[in-house]
């Protein structure tokens, strides 16, 4: 699904030119659920956001499903990005002005889904994270663990191919990360490919495989059995 | 989509009340005072536009040169109507206008009121509907009158006036042949009834044939098809051909440009009241534009609290363009809350501007096209506002913002402190030109006007008082009502007559010099307490042949060059004058221009007016009783009507007091508005760097010094708007000054007043933000992370 060669960013102020990704090269495959690890200002949230499309390398590949993005300009890798991936983040980033149906409805409205259809799948999912009862609620409203399940419902509300989660459970206590952790291993085993970016090695041992940076390089590669 | 917009933009404004009331309110002023403004332009461009044959209606103007200047003015002679009809074929209709005023009598009902001569041509000339009666012949028979509604009711109350008699003066009968629909707010004509020339003949004793006399307006239509310049080569020699007056072209003045374009210099049409209309046109859409500037302000200066928005949506995939128009469509939605209560605001104020601006505007609610209008602006307003704020909130990147590594733009430039100093440059060189506005017009109100208006009143005469002049003057002075009286020509504060036809020995042959008129009957530098230089006053009860002298004025006895003026003899066609005395310069006309050489002729010229000056000893109530019971005594028809000179006088200042109070008004209004954005501004700089003022705190810093560091970046901007409006406020007042030869230099002082209030006003409006934010416990602060 994803194959990034020789990717290269730099990050520049007046004086200093940071690298944040060195010619780094890596695949991850349908289905995969992989674990992004490393020390901080290793590059992984850089990473994850170039496979986000939320950012452009400098330098180097990265071919998505068949499709070189690497230069795609904004509005092209706005649409590829929102009928195939679906993020979660550490802050859950949720609107506040926004009700959990809301926020969870909101990438149906960008993607053009009637509004009969978005009732149907928003309930659908929202079932699915057990916070219906929460639905006309506001984010301040609720405990760290249910936004973060209302996160991943935003995330999967669009049923896209491939989720990128951001330390998804650096905000939680353990029981509700062991939660959330479940949850995208179930969605997993549904068929979603899964790259998450975290610190813990707890949390990394739910993945298929981990891939551990450092100074912008792949250094090491765990296959969980 | 648009529901979505419509919750999140809704929850927003609740959400930050303060923010929602101080975007909605500026926007709110800015907007009513724009319309009221455009409210004001429309009523002026509209100005006689709605007559049908608009297009094919001018009116008469001369040309000549006075003293090597070309002037142009529209009073023309009398018979050039009669000559436009009969000789040239290009002419349709033709009317004489001028304005009189009569006493009227309905059973005990009595009205002393206003109107116009004019000829039956008139009614089909010009678009005022008749409600009764036949435009075509209603101005027939010569003593047959067309009321207004409003005079008609005045007149009759609720019955029908149309057929009923009316008695004019106390000599002639008149029949109301047509009531007409009150004239509209946009036209140059102010009459309460029109009557038929014929009967200004009869009073004045037949058709007047005199091309030299200039006192009527005469207005033609061309036929269809006639251009301007083709008819303007036709009608030039007119007065030449028609008497032996050799020096004047005539030229018409078509009715599109009658409000706007009736400034004529060296014989040129070169603007006129457009000029104030686009000023104020420009004024609105800069008060306008300050309006939006707020709003684009606080906008983007809330960006770091929409930036994780802005970010989330476009993570679940909104692009830009969505964005942007999520944006719009809240500024759409605010700028239509404000909208909503600038008409109210318009409707609340509206008395009090048309009391200021001299006007009848009015809100037209039934007009769909109005409604249109109001729509229009409201949107325009909202795109303006909208524009920047959503260009530059949809422009910020994911990355970044969700990262929590998101600081707004900070830059040595911003386009905020643009913004800022734009508004603040604009309400600077308002409240300049306020204070020479002022200025000059206080500079003008005391010059020294060379009489005594206190206690001096006149009356015009009407009905009796010609015939029993004498037996008034005497009991107005034995009655201790007045101390002094004389019969004029016009009010003392009033140029009605002038000329160039006096001839004096050293006068050039070929010169034309122009002298206003004025006569008396004698005892005018008493009455009027002038000053005499020279001579005396004139006096036919003490000097018998005093019936041909005349006094000149000081400007007089200059342009004639007389070493010895008293003696001196000064002709005028066939009659001969004496100088008998020289008065000091005093101002009859404008108090901005010089004094104008003038001649005061003796008793047996004509009058219409009677100065009488109270009796100071006595209050002036008591006076006006004594000189009422005076004036019913020999006048008894009549009602007592008088006029204070000092009133009189104080209007020549209305323009520039008008002028005066709508600056400072502008002026007031722009800085309030931008202290408003200030103010917001303020806010959220407080609170964006309330971390810094901990950190600041902890380290050692005062109060004041936290609170003047947070002012101080403020004041530079007010500062860097001060230097810019300096010179484009001095070139503005400089221009407007050069209309008056008598006016105010502009001193540096001016600047240094404006610069101390916008100051002052800018460090309230600042500081008190600055305090609170300066006060704060680091603790509190620093410890929310």
């Amino acid at each position: 699904m994803i194959k990034i060669t020789n990717l290269e960013k730099f990050y520049r102020t007046e004086e200093v030119e940071t690298i944040a990704l060195n010619k780094l090269s890596m695949h991850v495959d349908t289905g995969e659920f992989v674990a992004i690890m490393g020390p901080s200002g290793c590059g992984k949230s850089t990473l994850l956001n170039i496979l986000g499309m939320l950012d452009d390398p400098d330098e180097g590949s990265y071919v998505f499903n068949g499709i070189e993005v690497a230069h795609f300009n904004e509005r092209k890798r706005a649409d590829l990005r929102k009928h195939n991936i679906g993020f979660v983040f550490q802050s859950f980033n949720l609107i506040d002005e926004l009700t959990v149906f809301e926020n969870v409805e909101l990438p149906l409205i960008y993607t053009g889904v009637s509004a009969s259809e978005r009732v149907k799948r928003v309930e659908e999912v929202l079932d699915k994270m057990q916070i219906m009862h929460r639905r006309n609620h506001y984010p301040q409203q609720l405990s760290g663990g249910q936004q973060q399940r209302v996160a991943i419902a935003r995330a999967v509300v669009n049923k896209p191919k491939l989720i990128l989660a951001d330390e998804p459970t650096g905000n939680l206590d353990s029981s509700n990360g062991n939660d959330v952790m479940e949850l995208l291993t179930d969605l997993n085993e549904q068929g979603t490919t899964i790259i998450m970016v975290t610190h813990s090695e707890h949390d990394a041992r739910y993945s298929h495989r981990i891939i551990r940076l450092l100074d912008g390089q792949t250094v090491m590669e765990n296959i969980m059995v | 989509m648009f529901k979505n917009y419509l919750k999140i933009t809704w929850r927003n404004l609740v959400k930050n009340k303060s923010f929602t009331a101080i975007n909605i309110a500026g926007l709110a002023i800015g907007m009513a005072s724009a319309a009221l403004i455009l409210f004001w332009v429309q009523n002026e461009v509209s100005y006689d536009r709605f007559h049908e044959k608009n297009d094919r209606l001018y009116t008469m103007y001369n040309r000549s040169k006075f003293d090597g200047k070309l002037w142009c003015w529209n009073t023309t002679p009398k018979p050039m109507m009669k000559a436009l009809k009969q000789d040239y074929p290009q002419v349709g209709e033709a009317s004489r206008n001028t304005a009189n005023s009569f006493l009227f009598s309905v059973g005990d009902k009595r009205l002393n009121l206003q109107g116009n001569f004019v000829d039956p041509d008139f009614l089909t000339m010009f678009s005022f509907p008749l409600l009764k009666g036949n435009r075509l012949k209603a101005l027939n028979d010569m003593k047959s009158i067309v009321l207004t509604e409003k005079t008609a009711k005045a007149l009759f109350g609720n019955e029908d006036a149309y057929g009923k008699t009316i008695k004019i003066d106390s000599v002639d009968y008149f029949t109301v042949t047509g009531i007409m629909k009150d004239l509209p707010n946009n036209t140059r004509f102010k009459f309460g009834y029109l009557m038929p020339w014929k009967y200004w003949e009869k009073i004045n004793g037949g058709e007047e044939k005199n091309w030299g006399n200039n006192s009527v307006q005469t207005y033609i239509t061309l036929k269809p098809g006639v251009t301007e310049a083709f008819f303007n080569a036709r009608v030039k020699d007119i007065t030449r051909s028609h008497s032996d007056i050799k020096d004047i072209d005539v030229f018409v003045h078509p009715a599109s440009k009658w409000r706007l374009y009736s400034k004529f210099e060296e014989g040129k049409q070169v603007g006129g009241k457009i000029e104030t209309v686009k000023l104020f046109s420009i004024i609105a859409g800069f008060i306008l534009l300050i309006a939006c500037i707020n709003f684009m302000n606080l906008s983007t200066a809330r960006s770091e609290k929409r930036a994780k928005e802005v970010g989330i949506r476009k993570v679940v995939g909104a692009g830009k363009s969505s964005l942007i128009a999520q944006f719009m469509g809240e500024s759409l939605l605010i700028a239509l809350f404000a909208g909503v209560i600038a008409l109210v605001i318009i409707i609340l104020s509206l008395p009090a501007f048309n009391n200021l601006t001299q006007k009848q505007l009015f809100v037209p609610y039934s007009s769909v096209s109005f409604w249109l209008i109001v729509l229009g602006f409201i949107v325009f307003t909202g795109l303006v506002a909208g524009s920047y704020p959503a260009l530059y909130l949809s422009s910020f990147a994911p990355v970044k913002v969700l990262k929590g590594t998101f600081k707004a733009a900070n830059a040595a430039i911003s386009p905020r402190k643009v913004l800022v100093v734009t508004q603040f440059t604009f309400a600077i060189v308002l409240i300049i030109c306020t204070i020479i506005v002022k200025e000059q017009l206080d500079y003008a109100q005391k010059r020294d006007t060379g009489y005594a208006r206190n206690k001096l009143a006149y009356t015009f005469m009407s009905g009796d008082m010609s015939k029993n002049y004498r037996l008034i003057r005497n009991e107005l002075l034995s009655s201790g009502a007045a101390t002094a009286v004389t019969k004029t020509s016009a009010p003392i504060t009033e140029g009605w007559s002038d000329t160039w036809g006096f001839s004096w020995d050293g006068k050039e042959e070929t010169s034309k010099i122009d002298f206003n008129i004025f006569n008396t009957d004698g005892s005018f530098t008493k009455t009027m307490g002038l000053k005499i230089i020279d001579g005396r006053d004139i006096d036919i009860t003490k000097y018998p042949s005093d019936s041909s002298a005349i006094m000149l004025n000081e400007a007089a006895v200059k342009v004639m060059g007389f070493k010895h003026p008293v003696g001196q003899v000064v002709r005028n066609g066939n009659s001969k004058y004496i100088v008998v005395g020289v008065v000091k310069d005093f101002i009859l006309q404008s108090p901005y221009e010089p004094v104008k050489q003038m001649i005061i002729q003796g008793p047996s010229s004509w009058f219409n007016v009677i100065h009488f000056k109270l009796n100071d000893k006595l209050s002036t109530a008591q006076s006006l009783k004594l000189a009422e019971s005076v004036f019913k005594k020999y006048n008894s028809e009549y009602p007592f009507e008088y006029h204070f000179v000092d009133e009189e006088y104080d209007l020549k200042f209305q323009d520039e007091q008008r002028m005066g109070t709508l600056a400072s008004l502008f002026a007031g209004l722009t800085i309030f508005i931008s202290c408003l954005g200030l103010f917001g501004l303020a806010t959220y700089m407080a609170q964006n760097r309330i971390k810094e003022i901990g950190v600041r705190k902890v380290l050692g810093a005062s109060v004041v010094g936290v609170a003047s560091m947070l002012s101080k970046d403020f004041l530079k901007l007010v500062g860097v708007a001060f230097a810019i409006s300096v010179p484009v406020a001095w070139y503005f007042m400089d221009q407007w000054l050069m209309k008056y030869s008598y006016h105010v230099d502009i001193s540096v002082w001016v600047f240094i007043v404006a610069a101390i209030i916008t100051t002052v006003i800018s460090i309230l409006t600042v500081s008190s933000q600055a305090v609170k934010a300066a006060l704060t416990n680091p603790v509190k602060s620093l410890r929310s992370e």
